[in-house]
């Protein structure tokens, strides 16, 4: 067994991780271990082959793979030290981590540390789909590695549940490599991906969205045969009478994300039961000293440039903390009110300036968000349009927070 | 293959068959066992609760009370020799009424005519000490009631039985027998010629005997239900929490049964269905398990499931009956010994349905031991059991013990390689799965299945074709990322 | 003819209907800006995609090469474009940027890579 201490230690090679790593090391950390688990870095940025990366940081439409090699550079660069192979067993509250790699099994103990684990897929059995178990039923994410990465086509006829992003990018990738896409199926009457996205991934290739709609059923003894569609009432319970049966081979699961804490809740981080990821404050700061949380583990984001700007601050933190420069008095609740289905970070000290990110509950049109500290009303930002698929991020300067008891962020 | 002559064909590699093959294999015998799916524990023995029942369901006098019984008695040190998983975790049966106490008590009476020890009613104080998120008033508590791993016992029986000069053919399906007193068995991959045939072809042992024409049993099917709960979710019971059984003939109530791997099972249902393979969950059923068991246990939600999956119970008896019926365990004809109806307790009860087989053979034929048997088989290793030190060292050694293929379960890319490696030449997911745990956690497979593959590549240079989750024709893929759009 | 689209020119994601015939537009409303129109002329008349796929590699670490088109293409001509890199091998190592295939079906629009992938070592 291998013993040794790191001052910050950064859990996951994705782009959170590298971002984080980049900016502790910028901060004047040279102590940093990376630790990934694939052969790689990168992240799941290695499977998402389609563009839309780096607008915001790069004014440039990027591949996620381009995105990716940018940040890897910049680590090579820096020579900052990181592992792969090597998957992390355990973190306890000492903040000393089990790393389990092709060499040893390593201990590492250290100062600060930085949770980047990204998040993993929600699955049949936790939805609760009825019917048989045959091969042919994937999760997006899984399918997407397969075909991508693995270089195999899961199926020829694809029915695809859930029509957020990674659903629509999908039946859109089946499609351009000569798969029959049925239907997509959603349960919202809305789609949740970007209006972008139903243009060129389902009105491009004609394939039908049916809205309101779930899976009731999954037929075949060995390999996916059919599949079974029904409306779906307010309550989301099927609509006895409308089912419509759809003959395939393959059924695409792209039903939510969630946050990858096991080894979080081992270290004794608190979690949000909204977000499943951790309670941070505004230095993304979990409830034990030294571990901070960026990327999709904290909250699943929709812009990987937001994932780089917040593991940027995370890693900045993490240097602060090993410098002992980081003061922790956050003590000002930030709570999310009407129409807000969380905010981060969940506390505030009201002595720095914060950026703060929400996601609203239902898609609207001409709202206000609204910020106040109980009766008083720091701010109001108009929005034409809202989606709970869409982050909203705002900033707040230091002046506004000044003597603030406690923030509710609601819709108006 | 052709041609060769047996002693004993056993046709169905279920905890019945290899429990059978590895207590033919102490004796100098020629013995094949035919199974026709890609693996063993594929029917029945692949979809139960993994309970060895102490004995107080079963009525007394039957040979489902003999053999469970004994079967109970034998299994800690069977488990043992094989390297099985087994623990001893009690179990309670809750009453929530005047007449279900009634019910308790002829439980007891049953269990105590059946010679089981240490049951005993308690009372609302006591199970609260026992189970202390468990609602009731009275309750039976059966201290050696345990659970082990289905799989691993049903794959360790058969690699027994293999190491001890049982022969095992999977993918070989039997479509005809003929013959009386010495039998011609038809498979899809040969013919083979024996003088005994025992048939423990579970779910289609009726189809079996029919072919020897005996056609007085008929397999009625019922479908049982369950759900998967995650590890998280474990502490919330110690041991088994059973409601008190329904009157109806038919199941036994949702169970709460914990796992040798901390997960917990709700189930089973009961349904009478048409189809015998028809494994299918209903949406009313996976409903009302979650309202029952979370009237048991109200801490759970269905966002703590991670799978569902439903067995069928070989019953023989209809869905109006008011009995229920014993196992089938005879000579029918000459030398054709047939194990029908055996649904639980028959995983508990394998051992001795076993024995009682080997002494209907003892009457017709002398049997010879075989001074070679070892009752022992070493299990491959479970990294994820092992201390931090035996991790390192194994890790120092191999390389590939340090490589995690499942993070939900942490196993390591040389456990997939052994489960690969099995001695009985399964080559699939569900292989990979029984053996190793890997694909059993929370994501399902969703990020080990792509690894799996990968290994799989490099072991064997499968086609594409012969990449399947369980056997058959269920492909995981139709061909290459291009194949779609390639000219041919 | 009538139509509607959703620009997605930028986040306000206005509903603009027009009226349409022949290579014309007679009518159009629901757009803020320019650009709208813009778009919507385009979609209409001569709708261009950016294009993402794999290329099949040998003798690489991986079996795929992720890759683009320079510069978006006619719509038309996405299913031939994927038929015909379907039929392509690179030859490992493949940098970002590198062509792998120069003016694809003429349409004056590259394929390049968007991944590294190193050459395998022999043993």
């Amino acid at each position: 067994m291998i013993e040794r201490e790191v001052d910050i230690a950064i859990i996951g090679g994705g782009p959170a991780g590298l971002s984080a790593a980049i900016a502790a090391k910028k901060s004047g950390i040279d102590d940093i271990l990376l630790i990934e688990r694939n052969e790689s870095l990168g992240g799941i940025l290695n499977q998402c082959i389609h563009e839309g990366f780096g607008i915001e940081i790069f004014g440039e439409a990027l591949t996620g793979p381009e995105y990716m090699q940018r940040f890897i550079d910049k680590v090579e660069q820096l020579k900052i030290p990181y592992m792969l192979n090597s998957m992390v067993l355990d973190i306890n509250e000492k903040k000393c981590i089990t790393v389990c790699s092709p060499e040893d099994l390593i201990k590492v103990k250290a100062k600060a540390i930085v949770l980047a684990m990204g998040c993993r897929e929600r699955t049949r059995g936790q939805i609760c789909i009825p019917g048989t178990r045959p091969s042919g039923i994937y999760t997006a994410g899984c399918a997407q590695n397969l075909i991508n990465l693995k270089n195999y086509m899961v199926g020829k006829k694809i029915v695809i549940l859930g029509s957020g992003d990674i659903g629509l990018i999908m039946a859109r990738r089946f499609k351009l490599e000569g798969a029959e896409v049925l239907a997509v199926v959603e349960i919202l009457p809305y789609s949740s991906g970007l209006p972008r996205n139903v243009v060129q991934c389902l009105e491009d290739y004609d394939i039908p969205l049916y809205l309101r709609h779930t899976v009731v059923d999954i037929r075949g003894i060995k390999r996916v045969e059919e599949v079974v569609i029904a409306e779906v009432d307010e309550k989301r319970r099927p609509i006895k009478g409308t089912e419509r049966r759809i003959e395939c081979d393959t059924l695409l699961l792209s039903v939510g994300l969630i946050p990858e804490n096991e080894l979080s809740k081992m270290a004794g981080v608190s979690l949000d039961p909204i977000t499943n990821g951790s309670m941070v404050n505004e230095n993304l700061e979990t409830n034990v000293k030294g571990i901070f949380a960026c990327g999709n583990v904290l909250h699943v984001h929709d812009l990987v440039d937001h994932v780089t700007l917040e593991a940027e601050l995370a890693g900045e933190s993490a240097a602060a903390f090993v410098k002992g420069e980081l003061r922790n008095e956050s003590n000002i609740k930030v709570t999310a009110g009407k129409g807000i289905r969380y905010v981060l970070p969940h506390l505030i000290s009201g002595k720095n300036d914060v950026k703060f990110s929400l996601r609203v509950m239902y898609p609207d049109r001409d709202k206000k968000i609204v910020v106040r500290d109980g009766e008083r009303i720091l701010k109001k930002i108009p929005k034409m349009r809202i989606n709970p698929s869409e982050m909203i991020q705002f900033n707040i300067k230091k002046e506004y927070l000044k003597d603030v008891k406690g923030l509710t962020i609601e819709l108006e | 293959m052709k041609g060769s002559s047996f002693d004993f064909i056993i046709i169905g590699g279920g905890i019945v068959g290899c429990a059978i093959a590895r207590e033919l294999s102490r004796y100098g015998t020629k013995t094949i066992l035919l199974e026709r799916e890609s693996d063993v524990a594929m029917g029945i023995s692949g979809r139960n609760s993994g309970v060895v029942h102490a004995g107080f369901y079963v009525e007394p006098g039957s040979l489902k009370a003999e053999t469970n019984v004994l079967g109970h008695r034998m299994m800690p040190k069977i488990c043992h020799d094989l390297d099985v998983p087994y623990r001893e975790v009690g179990k309670i049966v809750v009453a929530k009424n005047e007449r279900e106490i009634k019910d308790l008590y002829k439980l007891k009476d049953n269990g105590d005519k059946n010679g089981v020890k240490g049951l005993r009613i308690i009372d609302r104080e006591e199970i609260k000490e026992i189970e202390p998120e468990v609602e009731g008033i009275k309750a039976l508590y059966s201290p050696t009631s345990a659970i082990l791993d289905p799989f691993l016992l049903n794959v360790a029986l058969a690699e027994n039985a293999l190491q001890n000069g049982v022969r095992i053919l999977l993918n070989t399906e039997v479509t005809d027998i003929k013959g009386n007193g010495s039998f011609i068995v038809k498979t899809k991959r040969g013919e083979f010629r024996s003088e005994f045939v025992i048939n423990s072809a579970g779910l289609f042992s009726d189809k079996i005997a029919e072919m020897v024409g005996i056609d007085r049993y008929r397999i009625y099917p019922c479908r049982g239900e369950y759900h998967i709960l995650d590890k998280n979710r474990r502490h919330l019971i110690r041991g088994m929490v059973y409601p008190v059984p329904p009157r109806e003939p038919g199941g036994l109530g949702i169970h709460l049964t914990p796992t040798t791997d901390d997960n917990i099972f709700i189930g089973p249902s009961a349904e009478y269905i048409e189809e015998r393979e028809d494994t299918a969950n209903t949406e009313e059923v996976m409903e009302r398990l979650y309202a029952e068991a979370k009237e048991l246990l109200p801490k759970i939600s269905k966002r703590d499931f991670i799978r569902s999956f439903a067995g069928i119970r070989p019953k023989l008896i209809k869905p109006d009956a008011k009995k229920p019926r014993d196992f089938v365990i005879e000579e029918s004809i000459d030398n054709f010994i047939n194990l029908i109806g055996i649904e639980s307790p028959g995983l508990t009860s394998a051992p001795a349905i076993a024995k009682k087989v080997v002494e209907i053979i003892k009457k017709k034929k002398r049997l010879k031991k075989n001074r070679k048997f070892n009752p022992e088989r070493k299990a491959p290793v479970r990294f994820s059991k092992l201390s931090d030190e035996e991790k390192s060292e194994l890790i120092r050694k191999n390389p590939d013990y340090g490589r995690i293929v499942c993070r939900c379960e942490t196993v390591t890319r040389q456990e997939i390689i052994d489960a690969l490696k099995n001695p009985l030449g399964a080559k699939n997911i569900y292989g990979v799965r029984k053996r190793s745990k890997a694909t059993c956690g929370r994501c399902q497979g969703g990020f080990c299945i792509p690894k799996i593959v990968e290994v799989m590549e490099e072991l064997s240079h499968p086609s594409i074709d012969d990449l399947t989750l369980k056997g058959d024709n269920s492909k995981l893929f139709i061909g290459r990322t291009k194949d779609l759009r390639k000219n041919d | 003819m009538k139509k509607k689209f959703i620009c997605i020119v930028c986040p306000n994601g206005c509903e603009i209907e027009v009226r349409y015939s022949e290579g014309e537009i007679e009518k159009i409303s629901g757009n803020l800006c320019e650009r709208g129109l813009d778009y919507v002329k385009r979609e209409l008349f001569s709708p261009e995609r950016s294009i993402t796929s794999s290329v099949e590699v040998r003798n690489g670490l991986l079996p795929l090469v992720s890759v683009k088109t320079s510069k978006p293409i006619p719509k038309e001509r996405i299913f031939a474009l994927m038929d015909e890199i379907a039929n392509i091998e690179v030859e490992a190592p493949v940098r970002i940027g590198d062509v792998i295939v120069k003016d694809v079906l003429g349409t004056g629009a590259d394929i390049i890579a968007t991944k590294n992938v190193d050459k395998r070592v022999q043993s």
